[in-house]
């Protein structure tokens, strides 16, 4: 992967990886935003998760995706035209590494990211419309 | 439906069924059965088993109904986008409280290797030998003679709801507005009568999830998923005899 050299974004994540530190270590931890928290992506579809937690903790950098794969502002990718499964295949966004190579496929494991309206819902503290009422 | 009660279903295992017995079981009529288990371990039931809850065996080639609309499910692409659910919703008039199919959720905790989502598309399984019908009272829900579709007569439901209870895929629910009970009729007065080859949740669908199509057609992509020998397709609620006509299958 290109890498851009930024040396901002590379202090501001040893400040990440010293607050990962500190929560590990069970300290109270009021904000997750430093290392830019959860992403929720709406489009194309509801809806996929994206933690930087996690990613983080795989061992990637915060230039690793921004800002070539992603800009560091929410909801542009979204507003993007090519933001589709279709360009993740191509290799574009989440596919430069979820190509099957560095991280699994972008066409398998869906369920994964994609948390549907139920998963939305949950995390937005919102009741799921119910369809399994009845009996 | 709950998935506790689906995950407390006997596990035969797919080894006590052999595909060409399996494809043989389709052919005389939908007959293959299965569990499904939490999502991550299917399985399908004993032929003999099987058999047990089929009563006469239709002779091979010789389909109840034609077409015989039937649905497949994949069911492991479905993302819970849920505009299955819009569609329909938008088709056929389904009030807010009300639903012709829904996604069921299962969520499975793998530790440090995150979560799991299953999602299983839920709609009415125009079964063969459909509970519904046989409970209904006034005649108000019936299977065409034609095509299988199990039908409302709106008209002649007077709301006892006991198809309701019957339902073994609680695909039922009771419209206020109309005061009858409504569900899927695979978009028959709304699209197919009309021309459409497509229910409109299976061509809303971005995933791919939802193939319906006519049983006794062998052409039709319908046709060769269910009789694909190297496949293994599953029904839901098997035990209780009611033979659904939609089937579901991992990619
Ligand atoms: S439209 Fe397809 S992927 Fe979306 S919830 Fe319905 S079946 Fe699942
Ligand atoms: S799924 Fe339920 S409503 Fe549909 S035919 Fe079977 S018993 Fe009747
Ligand atoms: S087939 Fe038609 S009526 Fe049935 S669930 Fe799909 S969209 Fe709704």
């Amino acid at each position: 992967m290109n890498r851009s050299k930024n040396s901002l974004y590379r202090s501001g994540f040893m400040l990440v990886l010293a607050v990962v530190v500190l929560v590990l270590s069970g300290q109270a931890f009021g904000s997750d935003d430093e290392d830019g928290g959860t992403i929720m992506f709406t489009k194309p579809v509801m809806a996929v998760v994206f933690e930087h937690k996690t990613h983080i903790e795989n061992g990637l950098e915060c230039d690793s995706c921004h800002s070539e794969l992603f800009e560091m502002e929410t909801g542009v990718a979204e507003s993007k035209d090519d933001f589709t499964m279709k360009s993740l295949y191509a290799g574009k966004y989440c596919g430069a590494c979820h190509d099957g190579d560095m991280a699994f496929a972008s066409n398998t494991r869906c369920t994964v990211c994609h948390i549907g309206v139920k998963g939305y819902n949950k995390a937005m503290g919102k009741e799921t419309s119910g369809a399994s009422g009845g009996h | 439906m709950e998935f506790s009660e689906l995950e407390n279903l006997e596990n035969e295992g797919i080894e006590t069924l052999p595909s060409e017995e399996r494809r043989k079981f389709l052919r005389f009529g939908m007959a293959v059965t299965g569990v499904f288990l939490g999502g991550s371990v299917l399985s399908l039931t004993s032929a003999r088993n099987a058999r047990g809850g089929l009563g006469p065996i239709p002779e091979a080639g010789k389909f109840p109904y034609k077409p015989h609309y039937s649905m497949v499910i994949k069911q492991n692409r479905c993302i819970d986008c849920e505009r299955c659910k819009e569609a329909c919703v938008k088709t056929n008039k389904v009030p807010s409280y009300g639903y012709r199919t829904t996604i069921l959720e299962l969520e499975k905790d793998l530790g440090n290797k995150g979560k799991e989502r299953v999602f299983m598309p839920v709609l009415c399984n125009h079964c063969n030998r459909p509970p519904c019908v046989r409970v209904c009272p006034t005649t108000a829900t019936y299977k065409d003679k034609k095509n299988g579709i199990v039908m409302m007569d709106k008209k002649r439901c007077i709301g006892c709801k006991t198809c309701m209870a019957a339902c073994p895929y609680n695909a039922r629910y009771f419209d206020e507005e109309v005061r009858a009970v409504d569900k899927c009729n695979f978009c028959f007065d709304t699209r197919l009568e009309k021309g459409e080859t497509k229910t409109a949740c299976a061509a809303a669908c971005p995933a791919g999830v939802r193939i319906f199509g006519d049983l006794t057609d062998y052409d039709s992509e319908l046709y060769a998923l269910v009789h694909a020998p190297e496949k293994v397709v599953w029904v839901l609620r098997p035990e209780t005899g009611a033979m659904p006509n939609v089937f579901y299958m991992n990619d």
